[in-house]
Parts: structure tokens; sequence; C-alpha cells
């Protein structure tokens, strides 16, 4: 199906590097449409709603927030820790919407597993229900996010 | 039945390139705004070519007004008033102004139109804002992320700046960035130095600009900087201060203990920089040095968490933490934090459960 030329533009933003350094869409040849409804068909398969991994991710963000940089304690399971650096980032969609350069770091010593994700990623999610293109430096797998986060 | 289709395609196809250059011609037409005059503060008129938005309007005449967003009307800093020719307020403006500023007519310049004449207000400090032509004349690494950039001024060839203040460096197009894009960094350098700027920056997984800054950049490029911009600056009393910082942030406090000594500022001082590993410390030596050379100072430097076979003798733990201890009553103290939001806000806490009044609070949000 051709996209709208609004979507067609959204795109072509996506993959430029004029808001992140390396784009969104990574070495993902797919359209917009196609990463989204794959991803969401993933999370439908899992059973967990964009609701609810916004939420956890946003706890887990908070919670380490306070610990000023240095690894915390989330639950019996998880790490995190906050990085933050000067500045906005902003989201690549047409509507005016920043966030914080934030990354939030998540660990999970007994497997040593980690995972991050930025204030920007969880914009993307909450609202555009995008976890970023394969090969982007920011990309979120949400099957492994679900068993990370949860 | 295939000349028919030929003459159909042929036919089309000349509508549409008929149509795209009637759409040129009126484009030209309708966008031609002509030359249109800004009256400035009602001191000064520029006369530029319209169709272009007031920011870069502006910049194209060498007026600043700080952004960091590059023109998006996503950062909401390039506020300023216009009085005359601006038209309604955009939705994409509203956020970012409330109901002082509308009532005022202050807008986001870079979502303002230049289509006829304008009046507009700039607040005077801003004219002292330049586009500095530098060369990069020394990159010297202060941690594992973190390095300090030293700009010689070429054109013009000196500043004058008030420590705290900062600038904003323009990333040039390379490999992976198509666009220029400007941000901002706190000047960390010596104040009487006016023939030079330096910056700590801190790469940024990522980041278009320090990306650029620690891959590409070397000694002897040309860098464009303009500025200074800011607020964020000591106070002329005999307060005692009290510094706090974490990362990056070293850079604005290191300006001002650079100038304290200058001038032979008495003040009592006490530096609090918060490291989140042994790693994370720098400029030690010379804020040791600073202890030697200012009449009233103490730098204490804390680490939050040492990794093993590490030694560090100094405050373990939080900055918070380190304040908590060290610091008596602050209640007639003023203090100036840089660093992290997060940092900013734990720290306020920390400095108003010591006493200390929210009006004598004074910090650089990383934001």
């Amino acid at each position: 199906m051709k996209e709208s030329p609004e979507i067609q533009k959204l795109e072509k933003q996506l993959r430029s590097t004029n808001i992140s350094a390396f784009g969104f869409m990574g070495t993902d040849s797919r359209s917009l449409s196609e990463i989204i409804n794959s991803d969401m068909s993933d999370l439908s398969e899992l059973g967990v709603s964009i609701t609810k991994i916004v939420s956890r991710m946003k706890e887990i963000t908070a919670k380490a927030e306070s610990s000023l940089g240095n690894w915390t304690q989330i639950d019996d399971r998880l790490q995190a820790r906050v990085d933050e650096a000067k500045g906005h980032i902003i989201c690549p969609w047409p509507h005016p919407a920043g966030c914080a350069i934030r990354i939030t770091y998540v660990r999970i010593p007994e497997t040593n597993q980690d995972f991050q994700w930025t204030d920007l990623n969880i914009h993307l999610i909450e609202e555009h229900n995008f976890f970023e293109g394969k090969g982007s430096p920011y990309r979120i797998e949400p099957k492994e996010l679900v068993k990370i986060i949860f | 039945m295939i000349i028919t289709l030929i003459i159909s395609v042929f036919i089309v196809s000349s509508i549409g390139a008929a149509l795209a250059f009637v759409l040129v011609l009126s484009e030209k037409k309708f966008n031609d705004y002509g030359q249109c005059k800004i009256n400035i503060n009602e001191e000064k008129e520029l006369t530029v070519t319209g169709g272009k938005n007031l920011l870069s309007a502006l910049g194209g005449e060498k007026i600043f007004i700080p952004s960091a967003c590059g023109g998006r009307g996503t950062c909401g800093l390039c506020k300023l008033r216009v009085l005359e020719g601006a038209g309604a307020v955009l939705p994409t403006e509203e956020p970012f102004l409330d109901k002082s500023e509308l009532d005022s007519n202050t807008r986001l310049s870079c979502q303002v139109k230049v289509r006829n004449d304008l009046k507009i207000f700039i607040p005077p400090e801003l004219f002292a804002i330049r586009e500095y032509n530098c060369k990069c004349a020394e990159i010297t690494d202060l941690t594992y992320d973190m390095k300090q950039f030293r700009f010689e001024l070429v054109d013009p060839g000196t500043i004058s700046f008030i420590p705290g203040q900062f600038m904003q460096f323009l990333t040039p197009v390379y490999e992976t960035n198509t666009e220029e894009i400007y941000r901002a960094y706190s000047i960390s350098s010596d104040p009487a130095d006016k023939n030079h700027i330096e910056l700590i920056i801190r790469l940024v997984p990522n980041g278009i600009c320090t990306t650029y800054c620690f891959r590409y950049l070397k000694v002897g490029d040309p860098v464009r900087l303009n500025g200074p911009y800011g607020q964020f600056r000591l106070t002329d009393t005999d307060a005692p201060i009290v510094f706090i910082a974490g990362g990056s942030g070293m850079a604005p406090i290191k300006c001002m203990l650079h100038h304290m000594k200058n001038t032979g500022n008495k003040r009592k001082t006490t530096y609090y920089f918060g490291a989140n590993k042994l790693k994370d410390l720098c400029c030690v030596d010379l804020m040791h040095q600073f202890e030697k050379e200012l009449a009233n100072f103490r730098f204490v430097p804390s680490v939050g968490a040492l990794e093993p076979g590490e030694n560090w003798t100094g405050v373990k733990g939080l900055v918070t933490n380190a304040i908590k201890e060290d610091l008596q009553d602050a209640s007639d103290g003023e203090a100036y934090l840089c660093g992290s939001p997060g940092m900013i806000d734990a720290v306020i806490k920390v400095l108003k459960e010591k006493g200390m009044s929210e009006n004598k609070i004074f910090y650089d949000k990383f934001e």
C-alpha cells in the first residue's frame, strides 16, 4: 500500500541523521508501519500492553534517578542507573515534544543481561508505538524488553 | 491501440508538467514577500528578504537569539517580543508561552515568519552575542568520556564573557550528520584569556555534536561558536559560596574559580564535586591548586561507588551525602549548582534542609 505524503515525510525524517547521529530506523529496510505492526504483533503475542510496558519503564527510571548516576537495586532481580547529559532531544514526529537526554541502564547481575533505554524511547513507545528500526543504536526489541523488566 | 495509449500517457504527463510549472511559478509569486523592515527596540532598523523565519533573519544579520533546537520550535528558548506584524500565535508556540508572555506579545522567533514589516524588542544583552570563527588549538582528555576543547579565536580575535555563561557550538555536516546544528556548552576557561575559549564536553552516546567533537574534530580544524549566553553568574555579595557540580558541570564552576582568583575574591567557598566512579573525577590537581591560590577555598570531591581494589580516602557516596556530612549551616550562604536535573533537584532539597533560602540557590540545569 502506498503511504501518504505525511508518512513518507516522517519516514524520511526517521531515516535522516538530523535529530540523532545515526537516525531512528537503523539498517531496517521495512517501512515505518511494517516495523510498528511487527512489534505490536510481538507484544500482542506476549499479552503485554504498551501502557503496562511504559509504566514499568517509567517506574524503573524514576527509581534509578534518585541514585544520581550510580547503580541502584530496583527489585530482587534488577539494578538500574540513569545517566543524563546536557540538552534536549526532540521527537521526530511532527508535534512539539522533546525529552531530556537521559539514558536508563538496566542489568540483571545474576544472568549478566543488560539493557538500556532513553527518555525519548519511552516517549516514542508511549505516543507512537515505535521501538525504532533494527540496527538503530537505541532499537528496543519488545520481546527482550518484556523479559527484562517484568 | 498502442498509439492511443502513448498519446494518453503523453497528454497526462503534459498536464502534470504544466501543473508543476504553474505551482513553481505561483510559489515564487505568492511566497515573494520582498524586502521587509525589522525595527528593533525603536533604535535600529534592518532590511531583510522576506520569507525566512525571524530567528534565521536575525541570525543572517549577526543578531543571535539563543536556540537549542536549531529553529524546530521545540526548545522554546528563542523567545522575544514581537510588538507589531507577527500575526496570530501558532499552535506550535502555545506550549512554550505562559499568559504573561502571551500578553506581552512574546513569540518563538523561529516560528514567526517574516512576511511584512515587524517591530520587535530584543533584550539589550543579546546584542553582545557574536559569532566567532575559531581554530581548535588543543584537545585534552579529562576522563574516559570527557574532553576539554581549547579554541583560539580568529575572527573576532577576542571575547568578553561573564563566568558562568555558555557558548553555542556549530556542529558542521560530517559523515553521518547531514545538517548543521548548534549545541550549548558552558565556558570553562579563564575569563582573563580573551583570545581563547575552552569548553568541557562529555560524550553523549550517539549524540550528533559530541560524536563530531570526539571522533572527527582535530587540532587545527576550523570551528564556529556564538555567544556568550546565559544568566548563571556569581552575585556581587560577600556571602559564603557553595559550588556543587557533577560531570561536565565542572565547566562553569572552574571558570568562576579562575575569575575569583583573578579578582582576589576572598569569599568563603566550598566546592562539592560528585563523581559516580573514581574514573569520573577530573581537574583534581587544578582544584587543589586553587585551594593554594584562593584565600578561602576548599574542594570536596566525592565518589559514588568504588571498583574492587580502588583506593579512595575522600568522601564516599553521593554528592548529597557529602553536603549533608560536611556543610554545617547554610543559612547565610549562596549555592551555585551545575549538573543533571536529578542531581540539582536532590541538592536543592538538601540545601533547604540546611537552612539555605531557595532564592539563594542558582543553577544551570542540563536541559
